[in-house]
Parts: structure tokens; sequence; C-alpha cells
């Protein structure tokens, strides 16, 4: 098994150095390829480590393999260890078999791009990446990977590298995760202060219960968290991200990294049991992301980002399912959620693909009469996203809901937010549906849609769209929390949850969910298919999307230019700036005064050389 | 030792040299200029071949060949541009020559 872990890890990486050092030696569309075939490999490596563990009895499933030690530090040794258990082997599968389809959906999506090699190769390398942060056996290679996927995810948003705009959103990602980043190695400094080890079974054993110690801990690892998950306050980069290409939001921006902070949160519970205040602050946090996203979102126009904002609400739902202690319900929303958003984004990027790379809903609109097989998967993948049953997001976020009731009056309200999210999923998913994928095409649509070769895309775009399509159907049948429990058993070694809910209290829960998405789904058809409700005005603070932006631009960068300013003014031009100009001005006064005594006579010259050496001979003729 | 003593050749010496600086001074002419720096250098040479002979040594003897070897490429170099200023209808006259007064 620890040989499958490690070639697991291993694969992504060999073609992401094999891509790049053979340059022009490999047929630009082989990349692809070999990117597809390694993550592939990869897939079938984690299953092979899935079967040895679940012939295993349920203890000794979790196996740590060290190669070497990585870091020596006096009495701290880190090893670069791989940690194959029930959690990181679910997210290994997540990972490779979602990624893999992503990967080989690019193969259409990105060919006549001009530089297919940069982007497989960037592509193997966030797998890797992502691999090396799941699969670490300590918070060290974790927050390695950490780091990692933060600097792939920057170069795949700035892949378009001459657009201002990607570029521009790629440093965005790449500072608000780099906050994230440092809070979360503070985390690690306290933690091996106070317990002088950083793998998970030491840490875990050895952290403070409650105090200032365990909070401040719990709270730098949040902050990695949020970051990396795009969580209120860490949460502005996710839609300008959307400047990357499509496959790469739908892998990075939606399945695999942003759902990073929850696996983080899962991985280090007991971390967070210890300070459950910050556990508490988590699940606010979720619940506080998925109303905003979610009434954001209502008002968007670009595609993608409708889309990326659904991610960051669904992203909530599992900060308040791995905030409040329900962590097998985050853990399963994170799959379905990475197999239902995989599919709307690259069906999104279908339809992107086929009408000239346009991404405004108004311009796209009704362009699904042109594509049925687009419409439907598309139809999936919405449904999925609200929760109707039987689509997998039905089992998954239903649990999360229910669960919050376990948790007193604080779970209470976020039952409540959590319920009006559904709603705002309704809307906002099936305004999107109804708008692109319903009606009349629009002149726009008509005029620059192409299909190809009779076609609505490439055969690698159609048939990893309907793989998750498929997916997205039966991937929540794995748990019906009420009946069966699959997943939370499997993984009780690693995550027992401390919130359960009541099979009263899901059936009640599930019922209510269906019929608050429902309900959003018949506002949105009132308002964008049937038009018999006239659409609200747009209210300037979703619009504005509730001013982050500027609050930010305030706060940093108009704070920061003021500082520079009046260092500016009161520093540096009096002081560096005028002793500069002094010693120049009295260089410059000297030699024009000099300049005089040059007057250009020969003569006059002659003079003052006779009469210095008159002088001289005086003066030698005297002092002897 | 023959001939007269070395305060006359001093005196001599002083005396061409003051009346070479004075042309060097006083006249405008270049190619006066340039004679009166031959009639300075010639009273050094006036002086070194003296005391050479004095003190009974060849040295100063010597030191006086490679002024005049210096003197004669000085002239020449001297004259050669005089002769390129009158060639180019320039005033002979160095109080003139003043573009590079600052």
């Amino acid at each position: 098994m620890a040989a499958a872990s490690w070639i697991c890890l291993l694969l992504p990486l060999a073609s992401a150095v094999a891509i790049t050092l053979a340059g022009t030696a490999i047929p630009r569309r082989s990349t692809g390829y070999i990117s597809t075939a390694t993550t592939m490999g990869a897939f079938a490596a984690a299953v092979v480590a899935f079967a040895d563990m679940a012939g295993k009895g349920a203890s000794d499933r979790g196996a740590a393999t060290t190669s070497w030690t990585w870091l020596s530090a006096g009495p701290y040794h880190f090893g670069l260890t791989l940690l194959t258990d029930q959690l990181s082997i679910v997210m290994m599968l997540i990972v490779t078999g979602v990624g893999s389809l992503i990967i080989a959906y690019s193969v259409g999506y990105m060919d006549g791009e001009d530089e297919e090699r940069r982007f497989f190769a960037y592509m193997s390398l966030f797998v890797f990446s992502m691999l090396l942060l799941v699969q670490g056996g300590n918070l060290l290679l974790l927050l390695a990977g950490w780091g990692m996927v933060g600097l792939s995810s920057y170069l795949l948003i700035g892949y378009y590298q001459e657009r201002e705009s990607a570029v521009k959103a790629a440093k965005k990602a790449f500072v608000m995760n780099a906050f994230g980043d440092a809070t979360m190695a503070l985390a690690l400094f306290l933690l091996v202060q106070h317990t002088g080890k950083l793998d998970y079974a030491g840490v875990f054993a050895a952290s403070p219960h409650g105090g200032a110690v365990a909070n401040l801990i719990a709270l730098g690892l949040l902050g990695g968290a949020v970051a990396k998950s795009a969580q209120i306050p860490l949460h502005t980069w996710l839609p300008d991200a959307m400047e990357g290409p499509t496959p790469v939001s739908a892998l990075i921006h939606a399945a695999t990294m942003v759902t990073a902070g929850v696996y983080l949160i899962a991985r280090c519970h007991p971390l967070f049991e210890n300070a459950y205040v910050i556990a508490d602050l988590a699940a606010g946090l979720g619940a506080a992301t998925l109303l905003m996203a979610g009434l954001i979102a209502l008002v968007q126009t670009d595609i993608k980002r409708v889309i990326a904002y659904s991610t960051m609400s669904q992203i909530g739902y599992m900060f308040v399912g791995a905030g409040l202690g329900a962590y097998p319900n985050a853990m399963f929303h994170l799959m379905t959620h990475a197999f239902f958003k995989a599919l709307l984004f690259l069906a999104a990027g279908i339809a992107i693909h086929a009408v000239a790379g346009e991404q405004d809903i108004r311009k796209l609109a009704g362009v699904g009469k042109l594509m049925p097989f687009t419409k439907w998967v598309f139809l999936v993948g919405s449904l999925a996203l609200v929760g109707i049953f039987p689509f997998a997001g039905f089992f998954s976020k239903d649990a999360i809901i229910a669960a919050a009731l376990d948790r007193g009056w604080y779970g209470d309200v976020i039952y409540a937010a959590c319920l009006a999210g559904a709603f705002l999923t309704g809307v906002y998913a099936f305004r999107l549906f109804f708008i692109v994928f319903t009606g009349e095409p629009s002149a726009f649509a008509r005029e620059h849609f192409h299909s190809h070769r009779d076609q609505e895309g490439p055969i690698s775009m159609l048939w990893t769209v309907g793989m998750l399509g498929v997916l997205s159907v039966v991937g929540g049948l794995i748990q019906f929390a009420p009946i069966w429990h699959l997943l939370s058993t499997w993984l009780d070694p690693v995550d027992a949850p401390i919130a359960e809910a009541t099979s009263a209290q899901e059936w009640v829960t599930s019922a209510l969910a269906i019929l608050i998405g429902l309900a959003g789904i018949g506002v949105a058809w009132a308002m964008y298919a049937a038009k018999r409700v006239r659409v609200p005005r747009s209210v300037p603070l979703f619009e504005k999307k509730f001013y982050w932006d500027e609050l930010y631009d305030l706060i940093w960068y108009r704070t920061g230019d003021l500082v520079a300013r009046g260092f500016y003014a009161l520093v540096e031009a009096p002081l560096i700036g005028g002793s500069i100009a002094a010693v120049t001005g009295v260089v410059g006064l000297g030699s024009r005064e000099l300049s005089v005594a040059q007057n250009g006579l020969v003569r006059s010259y002659a003079l003052a050389l006779a009469g210095g050496l008159a002088v001289l001979t005086v003066v030698f003729l005297a002092v002897r | 030792m023959h001939g007269p003593d070395i305060q006359w050749y001093v005196v001599l010496s002083a005396l061409l040299f003051t009346t070479g600086a004075l042309g060097v001074m006083l006249r405008r002419n270049p190619l006066i200029i340039l004679l009166s720096v031959e009639i300075m250098l010639n009273s050094a040479n006036l002086l070194l071949i003296a005391m050479s002979r004095l003190h009974g040594g060849e040295d100063g003897q010597i030191f006086a060949i490679s002024v005049m070897a210096v003197a004669a490429s000085e002239v020449v170099v001297g004259l050669g541009l005089i002769v390129a200023m009158g060639r180019r209808n320039v005033d002979l006259d160095v109080d003139k020559l003043r573009t590079l007064r600052g």
C-alpha cells in the first residue's frame, strides 16, 4: 500500500517534470495525453491503495511511511512522511479522479491554444501539490503542499499572461493565499513550541486543551483555511480567479483546491475541538459566506462568476459542517460538490467554447436550444447543486444542515441561515439555467455558435462531462443520512463527528430543504423562464459584492498610499532630496565662480605660472 | 680652469631666462613667443653646461643635449601649428585665440 501511495503522489510530478524538460521534443497535443494518463495512473494507484485498505480492519487502515528525515533542527526531526488513512484516501480519490476527468476535458478545451505544454505542466504540478497536501503525514508537509497549490493556482489563473486582468487576478489570489499561509505557519510555530512535534498523532496528543494558546493555534489554522477556501473575510480572490481557463476553474477553484480548508479542519479536528470558540467561528463564517455569496450570485452576469459564487456558498456549507463538528458530512459534501461543481463548470465551458469564448449570460441567452446535451447535463448539475432528490447534493447538503440542530441556539441560527441559503441556491442556480439554456437563442448566440464536427464540442469534452453527470446523479447514493452511512462509518476512526442529527431531524430537514429549494427554483422560473414576475431592480449592495473590494482598497491600499505620501513629503523630499540638491548647488556655484579665472588668454596663464614660480622661489629661499 | 668665473654664467643665464619669460608674457605674436621659449630653454642649457664644467662631471652636458632634442621637437610642433594658423588666415595673435575661455 505504501508503494501505491508513493506512485499516486509521484506520477503527476513526473509528468510535470517531463513536460517541462522535454520542451518541443514532444508534440503539443501529446502533453495533454501525458498529463491525463499520469493522473489516471495516480487514480489507479489510489484505487489500489483504497482496495488494500478496505481489506483491513477498521482500526489498522491508516499507515504512515517515512522515506527519509526531511528536516532536522536541534531536537526536532520532520520526516518526508506520507500518511494514507481513511480521510486522505478519500481526498486522493477525489483529487485524482475528478482531476483526471478535468485534465482529459482540457485536451479538447485547450486544443489550439498557444502554450498547451505550459498549461498541462501546470495542471500536473497542481495535482502533485494537492496530493502532497492531502497525503502529507505531518503539518509541515501539509504546509508545503498548501503553499504549492497556491503557487500552481497563481500560475494557472495568470495562464493568459497577456491579459492584464488575468495577471491582476493571479496576484490577488496569491497575496490573499500568502496571508493564509502566514497565519498557518504561525500556528505551526506555536505547535512546535508547545508540543515539539508536527506529525498529526503527536500534535493531537500533546496540544493544549483550551486557553489562549489552543485558540491561537486553531485561529491560525482557520486563517489558512478561510484564505484557501475563499470564506469571509479572505474570499475576494475567488471570483476574480475565473480569469483562468475554464478547466482550471473547475479543477482548482471548484472541485479540489478551494476545499482544502475543509480538509484541514477535518484533518486537524482535535485542535479545533480544543478551541471550540474558533470552531464555532468557522461555522459562523461559513454561514455568513453562504448567505452573502448566494445574494451576490443573484445579480452576477458572468456565467463563471455565478458558478464561482455558488462555489463559495457551497464551501460555506462545508465550513458549517466542519465547524460544528459534523466532519463526515462536510467531507461528503466536499465529494459530491466536486462532482457537480466540476460538471457545472465544464458544461459552462462547453457553451463558452462553442460561442466564441463569450461568458456574459445575456449574450449566451438561449444557447441551450443549440446544444441539448449541454443543457441536460447542466440541468443535472444545477439540480444536484440545489439539492433535489435524488441528485448528489440532496444527500450531502441536507445532512450538514440537519447536523446544525445538534448545537443549541447557535446551531439553530446557522440552521436558519443554511435553509435561507438553500432558497438562494435555488434562485441563482436556476436563474442561470433558465437564462442561458432555455428560451430562444439570442442573436449573438446564433451568430457566434460553432459546432465541432456537428457535435457540441470535441469528444474529450463530452464524455468527461457525461461521466461527471453520472457521478452527480449517483455519487450521493453512498450515504443517505437517516438510513445508511457508508462514508461516515469509513471515516469514523479518524473523523468521529461531535454533532449528529437524529433520524427525525434528518427527515424533517430533507423535506424542508427540498421544499425550499423547489420554491427557489419556482421563483427563478417565474422571473426568468415564464417571465410572469418582473425581475426586481438589482440592489447596488449585491452588484458591488458587499463592498469588500472597496473596503480592502480603503484599508490597505489607500492607507498605505497615504503613509507613503506622508513619508515622501516629510522625510524624503526635505532630507534626502534636499541634501542632494545642496551638494549639487555648492559644486555648481563654486565652479561657476572659478571659471572666471579661465579667461583663455595664454599670456595670463604664463604670467600666473611665472608668478607662482617666483612666489615659490621666495618661499623656498625664505624657509631655508 | 679657463674662462670667466661661474657667477658670470649664472648672471647671463638669469638675464636670458628673464628675457625669454618677459617675451612669453608680453608679446602676442606666437612666433615670437616660441622664440622666447627657446631662449628660456637655452638659458637653462647654458646653466647646465656651466655647472657641469664647474663640477667636472658629464651629467649636465648630457642633460643639455636631451633638452635640445626636446626643444627641437617642440619647435617642430609649434611651428607646424603656426603655419597651419597662417594657412587658415587666422590672425597671428594669441590674445584672439580665446575659445578655451571658461
